[in-house]
């Protein structure tokens, strides 16, 4: 006899074990039967015969116990039944299975939409590349201020100050060069950098998002063409007379009808032509997350494409660094390297690296864009809705405890009879984790739905983000992990009191227990407690994010519309950059509606930036050698009034056409504070590329790079000491009427030049809209979250009160019989469940509270927060409260008096 | 002491009963415990509580199957059947258990001395 044959019996008896229970009973039931007639005849009466049949069987359940044991697995052959029994119970009492798989559904359901956008944002950061975790930026940061200060690199000083974004200086091309060859712990690094390219002809050019990268590029992030192949080292080594590019997979579809010839064809680019050798896979969307490119172009190509000189100039720190551990190589050691290197190049070219260090930082702890936001709001995010989930998990708890207190006697007998208790722990268990599987299935589908709604979030038009997140299986492991928690969570400490009780004390009383029902008020309160926090919390953010909508920029958003041209990259030009400038504003200004006009070379809250510049002051010696730094705009004269920045002391730059006087700056205000400290700005002198200036003005503080950044220097350079072939147009118009302006001022370019192309012609407003978008995603979250969480508090209200009545029906029912009224009975109701309510509010409120201070340092304290949002969770929790409450005092006395 | 280690006491003569008896005629488990004490002149109380896992156990191993009948007073029962894998184990044991009794008997038997 083999094994396998018995296996196979036990599992078909498994399989048949519904008609094998009905059979061994019949077996049992003869067997007493004949053994009870056999006792009669040896005359026994017909009660003895029977017990002493039992009693020589050794008890039904106990035999049948033994033979299932015998027969089958018998702890799958428990769980099934125990599967079976719960869901037969949740069936019975199907109101309160729907409220606790909703409640843990929608739980887990965002939970998990948000865990499969960390892991996107965190985990898979660069989609189509396989070893994206791997990678890890090496960011220069200016220490500058720091060693002014201590004179040391501390380590203490570089923890503070690991995160400020500030600091974060990128990394110029020669610098890049410099590492790759002094680090050996990192396998070769890549850099890139993000550039707009015109692409097509001169007449009908398209804006086109591309990244300037390094020969190695596609190479280190082990991507595989869609078709073609990737650059050549040939193909870009400096000056390479094959000017090439690759195309996103999007691009190629989109624009050139995903052509099979495509690869080898010629695309017009900033009026250069540039060979397609190849198409990026499918997936693949750059290296800058969210951010999806369409070209990208060897960064030898930058003098040609651009005319840009950063190829050789240490200051131009516009890329990024990504490299890969070396295998066997420790991120310590890295960053040892690292450390060495930067000292190296900072003895080496103090003028530049003087007072740069370097950090090796994870690719979702990028120091600036999309990845910085996005991670540090889903973080956030994520931790408020596991907060929201532990609110579910009480709330179920609660009602588990509530109808489980009424199968205190169900459960009486059955210990009665034999059961164990961990038989006890492990059915009522079951019956949770049925729920929670349900509700994490549920969850699933609601995870499915959101990941899909939010990345459908319309973001700016025009705008190249593309998310691709998606529900994977660790996304939906993760579901059923969250599922298994909470019906653990949920359902032990229900199980383990009611497996705890007094059986005799049970069998004998009525079901009512003082000490239960205070457990349920424990757990509706830490229920409210924890809905008040994330209520509060989320008024917090919608608040923090309309004070951004809100906040006073430093210049006027409205009534101004930007237009940006370039032709920079052209060799002979009609007029000369300063001369079609002077041209073009004296036209511009001279437009029905144009209230102001000036050219600039940034626009601010720019979503790449502001450059940073390093300039010395005549006159402030550094004690250091350090270079000074601050943001640099180069502006035309009518720049601060078109913008409404105002100019605090001293003047507008000299017209274009002033030829006589000397080069100047304006400063802002943190620029006087942090540099020129209590002395007269007027008239200070300014070194900067070889060049002097001389302060003219001092205007206010505006914002430049982002919103909440601190005040930052910047130095205003005027285009008539630095003419340029490219910019952005600022028109003041009256506000409402920006757009309208559009082709006059298309007319205006094209009859200065036809050959000019005009492009990204938006309002400012747009323009600083694109800066928030990032922070819409988590404000848009909670606007949904917000009024699921009070619903989910009411339901766990009204759950609890229901049943909490329904279980003193007899009481109510005499109460009125005696005399009292409806209203009495309602109002006493409401009293007992609303005092608990108001200790959880009132917690939660204190935690909350200190939440707030902490975070809202400075800022003016909300009612509407602080004391709306309890007010509403109050009045849905009276709500919730007063629905059962009513319905309890309708009862009929003689009906409620006969029941239980 | 669990049901399961008492009724693994008499496993193996348990066993060797039952299938006797079943080698005899089909019979139901009360029927089995019945004829076991009738032919042991009550000499052996079948624990009843042991004898239905006992025959779930040997039906596993094949040894004997199972079939619903109606009694000889109109009522149903399981009647246990001995198979020929039953007939076969019957004869092993049979031949197991005569050889170790005839021993058992011999030691007992012993007068001393080395003959």
């Amino acid at each position: 006899m083999s094994i396998w044959s018995e296996v196979l019996e036990r599992m078909r008896s498994l399989v048949q074990r519904r008609r094998e229970e009905r059979e061994l009973a019949d077996e049992v039931a003869f067997h007493l039967m004949m053994e009870t007639q056999k006792n009669e005849a040896a005359g026994l009466s017909a009660q003895e015969a029977r017990r002493v049949a039992r009693l020589r069987l050794g008890g039904e359940e106990q035999v049948k116990q033994d033979v299932r044991r015998q027969r089958g697995f018998l702890w799958l052959d428990h769980a099934v039944r125990d599967v079976e029994h719960a869901w037969r119970t949740m069936v019975r009492g199907p109101v309160v299975a729907v409220v606790v798989i909703l409640s843990l559904g929608v739980g887990i359901g965002v939970n998990t939409a948000i865990f499969s956008w960390i892991q996107a944002v965190v985990f898979r950061p660069l989609p189509g590349v396989r070893a994206a975790n791997g990678f890890y930026f090496i960011e220069p940061r200016s220490v500058a201020e720091a060693a002014q200060g201590s004179g040391g690199h501390g380590g203490a000083l570089r923890s503070t100050r690991v995160m400020d974004p500030g600091n974060y200086v990128g990394v110029s091309w020669l610098e890049y060069n410099d590492l790759r060859e002094r680090l050996s712990a990192i396998r070769d690094a890549v850099a890139f950098r993000a550039a707009v390219l015109n692409v097509g002809a001169a007449e009908s050019a398209r804006r086109t998002y591309a990244q300037l990268v390094s020969g190695n590029f596609f190479l280190e992030l082990e991507l595989k063409p869609a078709g073609g192949r990737f650059f050549l080292p040939e193909e870009v080594a400096a000056g390479s007379s094959a000017p090439v590019v690759v195309i996103s997979h999007g691009f190629w579809q989109t624009q050139l009808g995903g052509s099979a010839s495509a690869v080898g064809s010629i695309l017009r680019v900033n009026d250069r032509e540039l060979t397609i050798v190849g198409i990026a896979p499918r997936n693949f969307q750059g290296t800058v997350l969210a951010l999806d490119f369409d070209l990208w172009v060897p960064a030898t190509l930058a003098p040609t494409l651009l005319g840009s000189r950063e190829l050789a100039e240490r200051r131009a720190r516009d890329y990024a660094m990504l490299a890969r551990l070396r295998a066997g190589t420790t991120a310590a050691q890295a960053q040892a390297e690292l450390n060495t290197a930067m000292k190296e190049l900072a003895q080496r070219y103090p003028a530049t690296n003087a007072n740069v260090q370097a950090d090796l930082l994870s690719f979702w702890q990028a120091p600036r864009g999309p990845q910085k936001f996005l991670a540090r709001a889903l973080v956030v995010l994520q931790s408020v809705l596991l907060l929201l989930l532990v609110a579910v998990c009480a709330n179920t708890a609660n009602l588990v405890l509530a109808r489980a207190s009424a199968r205190q006697r169900e459960i009486a007998v059955r210990q009665a009879l034999g059961a164990s208790r961990a038989r006890i722990i492990a059915l009522l268990l079951t019956e949770n984790l049925l729920m929670a599987v349900l509700g994490a299935l549920l969850g699933a589908g609601i995870a499915a739905w959101g990941t899909n709604a939010l990345r459908d979030v319309p973001f700016i038009d025009a705008f190249p983000i593309r998310f691709q997140t998606d529900l994977d299986g660790i996304s939906l492991l993760f579901a059923m992990m969250l599922g298994l928690l909470c019906g653990l969570a949920a359902g032990i400490a229900p199980a383990l009191q009611l497996a705890r009780g007094d059986r005799q004390l049970a069998l004998r009383t009525s079901t009512r227990s003082i000490e239960r029902s205070r457990m349920r008020g424990k757990l509706m309160a830490v229920e409210v407690a924890v809905a008040l926090v994330v209520l509060m919390a989320a008024g917090l953010f919608l608040q923090s994010f309309g004070e951004t909508r809100d906040t006073d920029p430093g210049f006027q958003r409205k009534g101004v519309l930007l237009a940006a041209y370039d032709f920079s990259e052209r060799e002979s030009s009609a007029l000369s950059a300063r001369e079609f400038m002077a041209a073009l504003l004296e036209r511009l200004r001279a437009q029905a509606g144009v209230q102001s006009a000036a050219i600039a070379r940034s626009v601010p809250l720019d979503i790449h930036g502001l450059p940073v510049r390093s300039f010395t002051l005549e006159g402030h010696a550094r004690a250091d050698a350090a270079p000074d730094l601050a943001l640099r705009n180069t502006v035309t004269p009518g720049y601060f009034q078109t913008m409404g920045i105002p100019i605090l002391t001293g003047q507008d730059f000299a017209d274009l056409s002033d030829v006589t006087s000397a080069p100047q700056v304006i400063v802002n205000q943190e620029f006087v504070r942090e540099y020129l400290g209590a002395g007269e700005p007027l008239g200070r002198r300014i070194r900067t590329d070889g060049q002097s200036y001389q302060i003219v003005a001092v205007v206010r503080n505006s914002l430049y790079d982002s919103f909440g950044e601190r005040p930052k220097p910047i130095i205003y350079y005027s285009l008539r000491d630095r003419p340029a072939g490219g910019g952005e147009i600022h028109l003041r118009t009256v506000v409402g009427s920006e757009l309208a302006l559009a082709a006059s001022v298309r007319g205006i370019v094209r009859t200065l030049d036809p050959s000019i192309v005009l492009y990204d012609v938006r309002t400012l407003e747009q323009h600083v809209d694109k800066n928030l978008f990032l922070r819409r995603v988590p404000a848009r979250m909670f606007v949904v979250l917000g009024p699921l969480l009070l619903v989910l508090a009411a339901i766990g209200i009204y759950a609890v009160v229901a049943f909490a009545v329904s279980r003193r029906t007899a009481e109510i029912g005499l109460r009125l019989a005696v005399g009292a009224s409806p209203r009495e009975v309602v109002l006493q109701i409401m009293r007992e469940t609303l005092r608990v309510v108001s200790y959880g509010a009132l917690a939660g409120w204190l935690v909350a509270f200190l939440v707030y201070i902490h975070v809202a340092v400075g800022r003016p304290l909300d009612p509407r927060i602080l004391f709306g949002v309890p007010a509403l969770l109050l009045s849905v929790a009276s709500i919730a409260c007063w629905i059962p409450a009513r319905r309890a005092a309708r009862i009929d006395p003689t009906i409620a008096l006969n029941s239980d | 002491m669990s049901p399961a280690e008492r009724s693994e006491l008499l496993q193996g003569t348990l066993e060797l009963l039952v299938l006797k008896t079943l080698s005899l005629e089909p019979m139901h488990g009360w029927g089995i415990s019945q004829r076991i004490q009738q032919m042991s002149s009550d000499v052996f109380q079948v624990p009843q509580g042991s004898l239905y896992p006992a025959l779930v156990r040997m039906k596993q191993r094949g040894w004997i199957r199972s079939e619903w009948r109606i009694t000889e007073h109109n009522r149903r029962a399981r009647y246990y059947l001995l198979t020929a894998a039953g007939e076969r184990q019957l004869k092993s044991e049979r031949g197991a258990w005569d050889r170790s009794s005839a021993a058992v008997n011999r030691v007992l038997g012993w007068q001393g001395g080395l003959a």
